[in-house]
């Protein structure tokens, strides 16, 4: 299970500059993995490219064991005819059972809510929604960007331990998001795009907590989360690397 | 509302043309007296108004082809071929083209009976049919469509059942709006050449200068004109709660 980037460029037609130049990074091994960065640095569009709905202009990515690589992102919509309860039943792929379905639906404070249609929800509820739905399908990497933008804080760290706990050992998920916190807390590795001009290089890499839903309860070490707070927020501001790997 | 608002505007219309005859001193000959107007619309409203139903009922006929026609081509011309190319290209410049001016090959090829009158109708709310189905057919919901495409369960009838979802009030705006195209091409055809409809009587009220009889064929005309409106108005909304419920 791995996916290698190697020397990628990107830059959108209509744009003064790219927006990578040469950029590579490994991904090896299942687990949790975050992207993070400032708002325009290109966390969406390094998405896309890994998801394969767009091409580098130039370099490669060679992915291995990968048969599945599903991308999901926040302003998704369900269709409106149908409840959120009988989509999310008429979705769930074979490899998932219903009891999988109704265990996200009531982990992630659902319950309440399926006989309803999607556009009657709020706006967390419906990326809730939208998430489960990805959950029960057939994936050996998932990328999730933002896809939890609109949830609260508390919710939205019950669901990351969730869907770690579940998928951690046996898939690659590949978490997009603004919260320095949760990714600090729950991640492997993140990988940090520099905030400033073009993205050239390899992308600043961070070692995460890596904590697990048991951990993250009766967690501790406050220093440490601050640290590893500071050094991705330093990798976004400045591009260096803080661990001073490479 | 509407047919209120029709009544209104006639009555205003009605006015106007009184008070024209009044300050130029225009004969009764030419601008019939109010009374006159109000007998030929009160007492012969059965010379009006079945004609005016048959009118109808044709133009319904020729909008419901015009639908399923554009929502046909629209749907094989959906896709980014060479064929849906053309189609498109011949539908924008084919709906520039002024359709009544066909109308006589239409009549001398189908004479002047129901056939006539129900192509002209049809092919004259086709064309602005056509533009929008293709619009929406063609024009993907990325929100919506992304995760059946990923998980390989996006065939066309589900693009189609999405695209038209999502466009729902669009779609009814359009259907209700061609709907007085199709009632323009039916009484269009019947005044040019058929021998049934309100058209056909407007041409022979025409002949006679009769303009009492004209203006009871108009009355009519937007009576059944926003009855057919109200109609379809209805039914969006129908369809729309229903699937909004």
């Amino acid at each position: 299970m791995e996916i290698s980037a190697q020397n990628i460029s990107f830059g959108y037609r209509e744009a003064e500059y790219p927006l990578f130049e040469n950029i590579s990074f490994r991904i090896s091994g299942p687990g949790f993995y975050s992207l993070f960065g400032f708002s325009g640095c290109g966390k969406s569009t390094l998405a896309r490219i890994i998801a394969g709905f767009l091409e580098p202009g130039a370099g490669s990515i060679s992915i291995t064991n990968l048969d599945n690589i599903l991308l999901t992102y926040n302003t998704e919509r369900l269709p409106g005819w149908l409840s959120v309860g009988e989509h999310l039943a008429k979705v769930v792929s074979p490899r998932s059972s219903r009891a999988e379905l109704d265990y996200f639906v009531s982990e992630f404070g659902l319950s309440d809510y399926v006989n309803k249609k999607f556009f009657r929800l709020s706006m967390g509820q419906k990326n809730r929604a939208n998430l489960i739905r990805y959950l029960v399908q057939d994936f050996d990497m998932l990328i999730c960007d933002e896809v939890l933008a609109n949830v609260d804080e508390p919710s939205r760290n019950h669901i990351l331990a969730v869907i770690k706990e579940r998928f951690g050992k046996d898939t690659i998920l590949f978490y997009i998001s603004h919260n320095v916190e949760e990714v600090c807390l729950y991640s492997k590795k993140i990988f940090v795009i520099p905030a400033y001009g073009v993205t050239k290089g390899r992308l600043v890499e961070i070692k995460g907590l890596d904590t697990t839903k048991k951990q993250k309860e009766g967690y501790g070490s406050e220093k440490a989360l601050q640290a590893t707070i500071l050094k991705v927020l330093k990798a976004a501001s400045t591009g260096q690397n803080p661990e001073g790997e490479t | 509302m509407r047919l209120f608002q029709f009544l209104l505007i006639f009555l205003i219309g009605l006015l106007i043309l009184e008070g024209v005859k009044y300050v130029a001193g225009l004969s009764d000959y030419l601008i019939p007296p109010p009374n006159e107007i109000i007998t030929m619309i009160c007492q012969k409203w059965r010379n009006f108004l079945m004609p005016a139903l048959n009118t109808l009922l044709v133009a319904i006929g020729g909008h419901f082809l015009a639908i399923v026609l554009a929502a046909v081509v629209a749907f094989a011309a959906r896709s980014g071929s060479v064929l849906s190319n053309i189609v498109k290209t011949a539908a924008y410049n084919l709906q520039a083209y002024p359709v009544v001016a066909i109308a006589p090959l239409v009549f001398i090829f189908l004479g002047d009976g129901l056939a006539s009158r129900l192509l002209i109708a049809t092919i004259i709310c086709y064309f602005p049919l056509l533009l929008n189905f293709l619009g929406i057919f063609s024009e993907p919901v990325q929100d919506v469509e992304h995760f059946f495409k990923q998980t390989g369960r996006l065939d066309s009838i589900m693009e189609i059942r999405i695209r038209v979802f999502e466009n729902l009030d669009k779609i009814i705006t359009v259907i209700a709006g061609s709907a007085t195209l199709a009632m323009v091409g039916t009484i269009v055809a019947e005044f040019l050449a058929a021998t049934m409809g309100i058209g056909y009587v407007i041409r022979k009220a025409l002949y006679q200068n009769n303009l009492a009889a004209i203006l009871s064929c108009l009355l009519y005309i937007g009576l059944c004109s926003s009855f057919y409106l109200l109609s379809l108005e209805w039914l969006g909304k129908m369809v729309k709660k229903r699937l909004m419920a």
